[in-house]
């Protein structure tokens, strides 16, 4: 008896499991066939099938122009996150100076700060300097959010690396610099390239701090979608939609590339 | 070993060491200056100077400094000022105008005392043409008969200060009143601590229900093998990657009044005519949970591959109903896991601001849309910082909390 009270349970389990599944999973693939409407609105069921919606998203210079704004932010607050991030976790973990702890903490706390408050706390800070509508501003506050996952890969793939790596290479006659870029940074490229490529997503993604630091023509892509949501919901928001899901989603796969690689790499 | 024993008696070599190594302590701390600096520069300083506006009231001082310094002996009780302090408003407006800055002052002064917008600015449009210089009491007094109301005149007094409590105490519905004292705001203005009690309870439903659907699945995925295990991981996660607008969006296009889940249970014939699904506080409820649950998921999952399984077998083994051991053996050892995750999700909710401003109606606004508001709509920094300062608390408080619940699992776990 207890035996089949154990295979209900077993199923309730499963099924519930399966049941959340489709609940996470299938929203995101419902609005497929909305955005494959021959229609003008969101009508389900849809009156015919037709690509005009992809065609509007990759042709209208409205999207295409959001687009160019969310690359040019994204890969450059990127770089500007990556670039610090890395000399960041390599002095904070190698150094033994006082107040890394301190340090850490500060560096996780655009992570949790609510961010309406971030949005508005710098649109407040670059009204002061007539930076609002400046790609600048932008640029500045997404890489100060992004900074945080940079600094947490980084350090990750540095605990796995070898010092007496560097003492090697230096009695091998390198210089300081020819060890960093010959040795250290070859073997820390997968946490790096992680980090840059979630930085990149989450400037990619952002649409609150857009909403309070761009004007019209700096729009970002999550920022135009906003705006069009509040107006009306027009079957290009969902393939635009979809297009960012795709698109996130190749990007996370080539994280999970780099990942296993790394890792097959360290088991040679 | 002290330096100077080191310094007087040492080989070079032996001295060289600590100097190089001090060095190179110093040139990792420069690797992480530049990180430090900018998040200083472009977050801590922003955020701080922000937050500052919840108490500054400087505005008012520097734009109105004669009638402050004339105000300065005045009493509530004294009544209409005399002639010196309408002669120094006339000139401060007057100059404010010039510098352009009426409108602060006018939009300050209106947010204590509702209605005086106008008045502020056109005694300052009049002050600037000159049309108060010669007897201003008289003059404005006869231009604009509402000088002779003495709140006005208190209000600018009681707003003299560099430093208020104003905007604090609105963000709890509270002011004070013309004695001095604290008192809860009239019924019609005070809406803050509805917000503040909805934005925990929003939270505390999302919270226990992504707990409650969590669990299930967070047991199936550590009782089924490692490849089915690390696929659904994936799938899990997969939403994560997915922005939290998009996923907003994709709600608000499947639950909109012709949108396919009410087209489904028309077509299904159960409903006839279609449901208000969005713009409720279901419909935000349910994309809250959709967005949180993976984390909550993850969480318990990463504390349950911890525990031994031997131990609900034992229970079980010495006859103790399913339901008894899970609770008694089982949730203990995952409680670490249940907290963290309830922690994170509380957390975020409580910050929640796009979800609920496109998929919930009016009374489905959090303190964060509220942020927004005063900020977009009508400027109102002080009110703004006010409710930000409100949440960071929150946000500190439940902090403590976790911690506080993490001791106290830990010592039962012990004991």
């Amino acid at each position: 008896m207890t035996f089949r009270a154990e295979r209900v349970r077993r199923w309730a389990m499963y099924s519930h499991t399966l049941l959340v599944l489709a609940f996470l999973l299938l929203p995101l693939l419902v609005i497929v066939p909305v955005s494959l409407t021959s229609g003008n609105t969101l009508i389900f069921p849809t009156p015919g099938v037709s690509l005009r919606w992809y065609e509007e998203v990759v042709t209208d210079p409205r999207w295409v122009g959001a687009l160019w704004n969310s690359l040019l932010v994204g890969v450059s607050s990127t770089m500007l996150a990556t670039i610090m991030g890395v000399l960041a976790a390599i002095g904070l973990a190698w150094g033994s100076f006082p107040g890394r702890k301190l340090i850490y903490a500060v560096a996780a706390a655009p992570l949790v700060a609510p961010i309406v408050i971030v949005g508005v706390a710098s649109f407040s800070f670059y009204a002061t300097l007539g930076l609002v509508g400046n790609r600048l501003s932008l640029v500045l506050t997404h890489a100060a959010l992004a900074v945080p996952v940079v600094l947490t890969t980084v350090t990750a793939s540095l605990a796995g690396f070898d010092r007496t790596l560097m003492r090697a290479a230096a009695s091998l006659g390198a210089g300081h610099a020819q060890a960093v870029v010959r040795v250290l940074l070859p073997l820390i490229a997968p946490g790096v390239a992680t980090g840059a490529l979630i930085a990149f997503i989450i400037s990619f993604d952002e649409v609150v701090v857009a909403s309070f630091l761009s004007v019209a023509e700096q729009r970002t892509l999550p920022r135009l979608i906003f705006s069009g949501v509040r107006e009306s919901v027009s079957p290009a928001i969902a393939a635009a939609a979809i297009l960012l899901i795709a698109f996130s989603a190749c990007l996370l796969g080539l994280v999970g590339w780099i990942q296993s690689r790394s890792k097959r790499g360290a088991r040679l | 070993m002290t330096g100077t024993a080191v310094w007087t008696g040492a080989p070079s070599a032996l001295r060289a060491r600590p100097f190089a190594r001090r060095f190179r302590g110093w040139g990792y701390a420069a690797c992480v200056a530049p990180l430090v600096i900018f998040l200083v520069l472009t977050f801590l300083w922003p955020l701080g100077r922000f937050l500052y506006l919840a108490v500054d009231n400087s505005d008012i001082v520097d734009n109105l400094p004669r009638t402050v310094a004339a105000l300065a002996t005045w009493q509530r009780a004294d009544g209409v000022p005399g002639e010196d302090v309408f002669g120094a408003l006339a000139q401060d407006l007057a100059d404010a105008r010039s510098r352009k800055t009426d409108g602060i002052v006018a939009q300050l002064i209106n947010q204590r005392l509702v209605g005086t917008r106008y008045l502020i600015l056109k005694t300052a449009k009049l002050a600037e043409e000159g049309a108060f210089e010669t007897a201003p009491r008289a003059a404005m007094l006869q231009h604009f008969p509402e000088w002779n109301r003495v709140e006005v005149w208190s209000t600018i007094a009681d707003d003299s200060a560099r430093l208020t409590d104003f905007y604090l105490l609105s963000s709890l519905d509270l002011r004070r009143t013309a004695e001095g004292s604290v008192a809860p705001a009239p019924a019609g203005q005070a809406v803050f601590v509805q917000v503040l009690l909805r934005t925990i309870w929003i939270s505390v439903v999302v919270t226990l229900v992504c707990a409650v659907v969590a669990l299930p699945v967070a047991h199936a995925i550590v009782a089924v093998g490692p490849t089915a295990s690390r696929v659904l991981i994936a799938l899990i996660l997969f939403p994560l990657w997915t922005s939290l607008l998009i996923r907003t969006v994709i709600w608000i296009i499947l639950l909109q009044a012709n949108g396919p889940v009410n087209g489904g249970l028309q077509f299904l014939g159960i409903i006839v005519e279609p449901l208000d699904l969005i713009y409720t506080r279901t419909s935000l409820y349910i994309a809250m949970v959709q967005v949180l649950l993976p984390m909550m998921i993850l969480s318990i999952v990463a504390v349950m591959r911890r525990t031994p399984k031997d131990y609900m077998k034992a229970a079980l083994s010495l006859g103790a109903p399913w339901f008894t051991a899970w609770r008694r053996v089982q949730l203990p050892l995952i409680m670490p896991g249940i907290l963290a995750g309830c922690g994170i999700v509380f957390v975020f909710s409580l910050g929640y601001y796009i979800t609920p401003a496109l998929i919930g109606g009016p009374k489905e606004q959090m303190i964060s849309s509220f942020i927004a508001f005063y900020t977009n709509n009508t400027l109102n920094w002080g009110l703004a910082a006010a409710l930000s300062i409100q949440l960071l608390l929150l946000l500190v408080l439940t902090w403590c909390a976790l911690m506080l619940g993490r001791g106290l699992v830990a010592r039962r776990s012990a004991a």
